[in-house]
């Protein structure tokens, strides 16, 4: 019963969404009125669960005194302390809420994302080298890519944006939408497979 | 053991990368303390997207949906981008209405906002409404629930308000008026209104995305499923520019320098020439002083490309013979 009663509720309910979408009935669309009401009302739960999880996991390394604990108490100050000031002083413009935001969280931001940038410089004079034919074509199609990104691009050929967005839009275009056909045929395939009972390991638990 | 004499390309080869990441550095910083003019080049998909909104200009049955869906991580690149259209909607007097599903979106989300009204006198509730946060576990709902009522899809909004009380609402029910929303992500979130708003309801969709993810939504573009795309801080200055010479152009009326806004023309566009000294507000030209410091950190990219290939070529000749 605990494996059938959650399956039979995906099955019923999955089935019933279907029709929803391929032959709306009033029935149907008060159905879904009324499953969009319970969903609102459900998902702040979700929220509180995050948060749950976060303390549970970041307070069980701090008391087993794991390597890098000291991480998980900043991590968890700066949950309590941001969750106070907001609530305190609101998130609105002037508050320190909003000053947080300003002058600790976007230079944190930024400055992680701006990494890549060392990173991929490194990488490019370190590692990206025409050993062969493909990574040959791979080399001359980044660097007409990059160039067409940049006005100088366009100041030293008009040819070299209107190759980057060839390049863009042919054989990238060719390999996305590839991409895109595979995983949309495999998440059909996943989706009957779950509607049908067929896969349930979403379910959790061994056989 | 003898110690073997390196050359040149040798000493290039195990360069410590420490000496690259200073050169990148200012490569970066030095364009930015010192801008300097140069041009920006409007492509196509951002042309649309600005073409789309100024056909909504003055009228009170359309709306522009903005959603956040990004942190302060990706902010460099899709600020701007969000700044220039709430501009652009604002100067033109768009109707726009912003929400976001990632708690770290909301307060971008609102600096967004406070940033782009600064020169404005626009009104929350009346030119602009602010959806505010929505837990994400809600995102599907809303997103098919705007398709059939708004104001039952988002009940109320930032400060509390019940939406369909808002007087920007009177004219405005679903996608049919609210017929343009641009996702701004650096994740594939803009593939969920692609599928169920644009797929389902016929809502156009455009995305602002990152420099990095721009590549995914290019099929997209191609099918039309996606109507326009502002693709990194390139997209940004792009857009910044077209505000600069059409939302916000500026004429001598009597003797005073007054917004004189004019409609799209390529004609226009392609003789306009901006220089960034002659923008006041740092703010308006943030995207094109970045483009300054992302010129030259590609050139810097692919000279370090080309001398790590040389070295490469001359060290495999050396050991060859």
């Amino acid at each position: 019963m605990k494996r059938q009663i959650p399956l039979l509720i995906v099955i019923l309910l999955g089935f019933t969404f279907v029709i929803h979408t391929f032959v709306p009935s009033k029935l149907s669309m008060d159905f879904y009125d009324w499953y969009q009401s319970w969903i609102k009302a459900i998902s702040p739960f979700m929220v509180l669960l995050g948060i749950m999880s976060l303390f549970m996991v970041n307070s069980n390394k701090i008391q087993r005194k794991v390597p890098n604990w000291q991480y998980s108490v900043v991590t968890l100050l700066s949950l309590v302390a941001t969750g106070a000031i907001g609530f305190i002083w609101g998130t609105q413009e002037g508050t320190p809420f909003m000053w947080m935001f300003k002058n600790v969280q976007m230079p944190m931001g930024a400055t992680m994302f701006s990494l890549l940038a060392f990173y991929i410089a490194s990488a490019a004079y370190k590692a990206f080298r025409a050993r062969s034919m493909e990574a040959t074509v791979l080399l001359v199609a980044a660097i007409i890519v990059m160039l067409g990104q940049v006005p100088i691009g366009m100041k030293i050929s008009k040819y070299i944006p209107e190759t980057a967005t060839w390049i863009l839009n042919v054989p990238n275009l060719a390999a996305k939408r590839g991409i895109a056909l595979g995983v949309g045929l495999g998440m059909v395939a996943t989706s009957l497979k779950i509607l049908l009972g067929i896969e349930r390991t979403y379910l959790g638990g061994g056989e | 053991m003898a110690k073997t004499k390196m050359n040149f390309f040798d000493r290039m080869q195990a360069l410590d990368r420490r000496y690259i990441y200073l050169v990148v550095a200012l490569a970066i910083i030095l364009p930015l303390i010192i801008p300097f003019n140069s041009k920006t080049y409007v492509t196509e998909p951002v042309e649309n997207i600005y073409k789309k909104i100024d056909s909504f200009s003055g009228r009170k049955d359309r709306a522009v949906l903005m959603c956040f869906s990004h942190d302060a991580s990706t902010m460099a690149e899709l600020f701007p981008m969000e700044v220039a259209i709430l501009r652009h909607c604002f100067q033109r007097n768009v109707q726009v209405f912003t929400i976001c599903f990632m708690p770290p979106a909301k307060p971008l989300m609102d600096f967004a906002l406070q940033t782009a009204k600064e020169d404005y006198t626009v009104q929350s509730g009346v030119d602009y409404v602010n959806f505010g946060y929505k837990p994400y576990g809600i995102f599907l709902p809303i997103v098919l629930g705007m398709g059939d009522d708004i104001s039952k899809a988002v009940e109320t909004d930032d400060e509390g308000r019940i939406v369909s009380n808002l007087e920007i609402m009177k004219e405005i029910k679903n996608y049919n008026e609210m017929n343009l929303v641009v996702d701004f992500a650096a994740s594939a979130a803009v593939q969920t209104w692609i599928t169920y708003a644009r797929a389902r309801f016929g809502a156009n969709v455009a995305a602002g995305v990152t420099a990095v993810m721009a590549a995914d939504n290019f099929p997209y573009l191609q099918t039309g499923q996606l109507i326009g795309m502002l693709a990194g801080l390139k997209g940004a200055a792009e857009y910044e520019k077209l505000v600069d010479v059409f939302a916000t152009h500026k004429e001598m009326v009597n003797g005073v320098e007054t917004v004189v806004p004019r409609s799209f023309s390529k004609e226009i566009l392609k003789e306009s020439w901006i220089k960034l000294s002659d923008i006041k507000n740092p703010v308006y030209k943030t995207a094109r002083t970045g483009m300054n410091a992302q010129t030259v950190a590609h050139i810097m990219i692919i000279v370090f490309i080309a001398l790590g290939n040389i070295g490469y070529f001359v060290n495999k000749k050396k050991n060859e013979n």
